[in-house]
């Protein structure tokens, strides 16, 4: 079973002290969580490596693969995961990790929805444990979960090679029903019921994952999530910047001069 | 200065007519030659011959309106009850909030321009006037979901809306911790919460609409600016099991608590209450055979009954919906008063009661009511299993002063397809409180221990009453309490024309594919000799049972 410890940290003062939580939230991180996707991840991966040669060879591959990635994407989520974590062929082991402490700590933590969160620690302190269960890699999620002060989460993983990502991905490859499986076996070992455990993503893609918990929740859900949710009767929840002072620009466009910012750093060594 | 009523030339004429004596003729049992009846059935009607000896109740026809609505308004904030004139009250340095009724009232919605409206340009002329800067306008939804910008823009009209919104003008937030607080406990120890904006200001004024006498009151501002921690205090099993009828401020102990909560409110607060009073002219034009007594239907009448029932029966069921929330009633003005609360909504209700109350004698083994298509908490909504209960057992039911319509142990007949159906994001919580909660139990004592507290704090629900538009996670609980004097009182509860009989079932009911079927379960010990009353909706009716 899949099950990623991040760092324990001492519990904060709103959890649930009394032993076992009840109940569990799993978390989609892309879309539900934060308002970035797993390309905007590669991207910024791809424009922080250690050479300027590597970084436009690396990036040209990304765009020139723009199309087959949106055709896999169309066809089935589990597949794009695949195509996309190709583009890390290479790639040191070292640096993967070195740089999701860098991309959560610039990037991803800017893009988090406060709302969610907010959500979050709301259900932490009605003792319901979070759990994130996404297709980003796991050198992004554990820095993540550490700041977020999760314990447990899922995560994609990559194949080293002699400390090199092969591209490859090891197995369960989260997405689809591959989520809903691991959650199973993730409540079925600390004998919670999914029945009374919540789940929140943004996609059709997990759709699956959504129908296996007792409390799914849509979460800016797409066109088809969102049809599936009205004639399922789901709770729809729509996360924004709009109350930030950032204000929509952290939704759009910003990420594009944040990961080149980052580019920018990385050349200079930071 | 007189009363712009009294320049009515038909005014007497039209009091008369509306003397408890004058009303008898509404109360009609029907016999052989009797027409079949229009009862209302969700989204559609049912026309239905019903047995030899049933009783229908109709509702009385429609108070005169005001002829001059705006004068009448201006008279009341001239000349206030047991207060000082609204100009009087004001100075440049103030500040004011004006909360005001939300969607829920009324229904349908009325044409444009609101009463809201109307009252609201007069009031911030005469606040600006007086060179009064430092306002809010708080829309008063409790624990209702926040209304949507087109709503709001509806209600207040563009004036208001242009001028205050979104700064200044917005939806009341009882999980805002930050913008409430404790103004102290009533002698009953309840929590008497409020609106930080509205308890920090100088002046509040609350702008209501009574449709029905339940409304206004110390209602408006206990409740409506109130969050969870104020409301648990009367919305519980036992305060409602004590409530006589909604209907009766007098004998509800809802009232009661609410009443001493505002008298609380009242000593912390300068409240200046503004209440109006509207008549029951809820269907018009095309539509007004809808409250004609059957047995006087022309053949216009029937033909243009015949082509309603033709056209919602070839709709989709969202089309029709969405053609049934379109619809704006033609209510107007029948009063309205300013000034201390107590004073205002005694004038009010007096108002409210001459529109609505009709002489009755005696109750009756089984009544049948049909619940329509909205209710206060499915307004541009769904109506789902949860608000058809609330609706037919909290408010038809207790569509009464004395006695209820129906004897103890009786049979209410309510008439609704009752589909298991429901809006994710107007009625998130009630999805889960109707598959989780009552199907381990329909107590609602038990449903208060067991769930509402789990219900209340939910931070999803939260975050949807907040930032979305569900109302707020507790509120199935609320609608399920509403019953509950119903469900002391009634034997039996019987969903007439149930399309999904397992929703009944989970409700406590049972199920009858026809109204005569539900009919015949009803009577079936009785035979004969059961008697059956039919209130008559729409409009609305409220029956004084000696």
């Amino acid at each position: 079973m899949s099950v990623y410890a991040a760092k324990p940290t001492p519990p904060r003062s709103g959890r649930n002290l009394r032993g076992r939580p009840r109940a569990c939230a799993f978390y989609d991180l892309d879309g539900t969580l934060a308002s970035l996707n797993l390309l905007h991840a590669t991207a910024f991966y791809l424009a922080n490596l250690g050479r300027w040669s590597a970084r436009g060879g690396y990036l040209a591959r990304l765009v020139l693969d723009l199309p087959r990635l949106y055709l896999a994407e169309r066809d089935d989520r589990r597949l794009l995961n695949m195509k996309l974590f190709e583009a890390y062929k290479g790639v040191s082991r070292d640096r993967l990790w070195e740089l999701g402490d860098e991309y959560c700590e610039r990037v991803l933590v800017r893009h988090l929805y406060p709302r969610a969160i907010e959500m979050l620690e709301g259900n932490r302190a009605a003792g319901i444990e979070p759990v994130l269960v996404t297709g980003s890699p796991d050198f992004l999620v554990e820095p993540l979960a550490r700041r977020l002060n999760v314990e447990h989460f899922a995560a994609n993983r990559l194949v080293y090679s002699r400390g090199l990502a092969t591209g490859r991905m090891r197995e369960p490859v989260m997405a689809g029903s591959e989520k809903s499986a691991w959650c199973a076996e993730f409540a079925a070992a600390r004998r919670i019921d999914l029945a009374a455990c919540w789940g929140y993503a943004d996609s059709y893609y997990d759709l699956p994952f959504l129908c296996a918990l007792g409390h799914p929740v849509a979460v800016n859900p797409d066109r088809r999530l969102l049809a599936a949710a009205h004639n399922r009767q789901w709770p729809v929840v729509r996360f924004s910047h709009d109350a930030e002072s950032s204000g929509q620009d952290a939704a759009s466009g910003a990420w594009l001069l944040d990961w080149l910012g980052g580019a920018a750093d990385g050349a200079t060594g930071k | 200065m007189a009363r712009p009523e009294s320049k009515l030339k038909e005014l007497k004429s039209a009091e008369l007519r509306h003397e408890p004596g004058a009303r008898r003729d509404l109360v009609v049992t029907l016999n052989r030659r009797s027409a079949p009846r229009l009862i209302a059935y969700g989204d559609d009607f049912m026309y239905e011959k019903l047995p030899v000896g049933t009783r229908v109740i109709y509702p009385p026809p429609p108070l005169e309106p005001l002829a001059d609505p705006d004068a009448a308004i201006r008279y009341a904030l001239l000349r206030p009850e047991n207060a000082d004139p609204l100009f009087a009250q004001l100075n440049p340095n103030m500040r004011v909030t004006i909360a005001i009724d939300d969607i829920s009232l009324p229904l349908p919605q009325m044409r444009r321009p609101d009463i809201r409206e109307r009252a609201l340009n007069i009031v911030l002329q005469t606040l600006a006037d007086y060179g009064v800067d430092d306002v809010h306008l708080i829309v008063a939804t409790s624990l209702h979901r926040r209304m949507t910008e087109a709503e709001i823009r509806r209600m207040v009209g563009e004036r208001a809306f242009k001028q205050f919104w979104p700064e200044r003008l917005y939806n009341f937030d009882g999980e805002n911790r930050a913008e409430l607080v404790m103004l102290g406990k009533s002698d009953h120890g309840e929590e008497v919460w409020l609106s930080r904006r509205a308890a920090e200001s100088d002046l509040l004024l609350y702008l209501n609409i009574n449709l029905v006498p339940m409304d206004g009151g110390h209602k408006s501002v206990a409740v409506g600016l109130a969050p969870y921690q104020s409301l648990r205090h009367h919305h519980n099993p036992a305060t409602l099991r004590q409530c006589s009828s909604y209907m009766d401020p007098t004998r509800s102990a809802l009232h009661h608590s609410a009443n001493r909560m505002g008298r609380v409110v009242n000593q912390h607060v300068n409240v200046f209450t503004i209440e109006t009073a509207i008549n029951n002219q809820m269907y018009g034009g095309m539509l007004d055979f809808l409250q004609k007594n059957e047995d006087r239907f022309s053949d216009w009448d029937r033909m243009r009954l015949g082509g309603f029932r033709w056209t919602l029966g070839n709709m989709s069921d969202s089309l029709r919906r969405q053609v049934l929330n379109q619809y704006a009633a033609p209510y107007a003005m029948t009063g309205v008063w300013a000034g201390e609360t107590d004073a205002v909504h005694r004038k009010a209700l007096a108002r409210v009661f001459q529109q609505y109350a009709v002489p009755v004698k005696g109750q009756s083994d089984v009544l049948i009511v049909g619940v329509p298509y909205i209710c206060p908490y499915n307004v541009n909504s769904v109506m789902n299993p949860v608000l058809v209960q609330c609706t037919g057992l909290g408010y038809l039911f207790n569509m009464f002063r004395g006695k209820p319509l129906v004897r103890a142990g009786g049979t209410v007949i309510v008439c609704h397809p009752l589909r298991d159906e429901f809006h994710p994001e107007h009625h998130p919580s009630y999805i889960e409180f109707f598959h989780r909660c009552l199907r381990e139990t329909t107590d609602a004592s038990e449903l208060e221990r067991n769930f509402e507290a789990e219900f209340a704090r939910n931070p999803t629900y939260i975050h949807m009453y907040r930032y979305g538009h569900a109302y707020h996670g507790v509120h199935p609980f609320y609608m399920w309490y509403w019953g509950e004097p119903a469900r002391q009182h009634v034997g039996r509860v019987i969903a007439a024309g149930c399309e999904e009989p397992e929703v009944a079932t989970r409700m406590g009911w049972e199920a009858a594919d026809t109204l005569d079927e539900a009919i015949a379960m009803a009577t079936s010990d009785l035979g004969r000799s059961a008697s059956i009353t039919y209130l008559h909706l729409p409009p609305l009716v409220i029956a004084d049972v000696e």
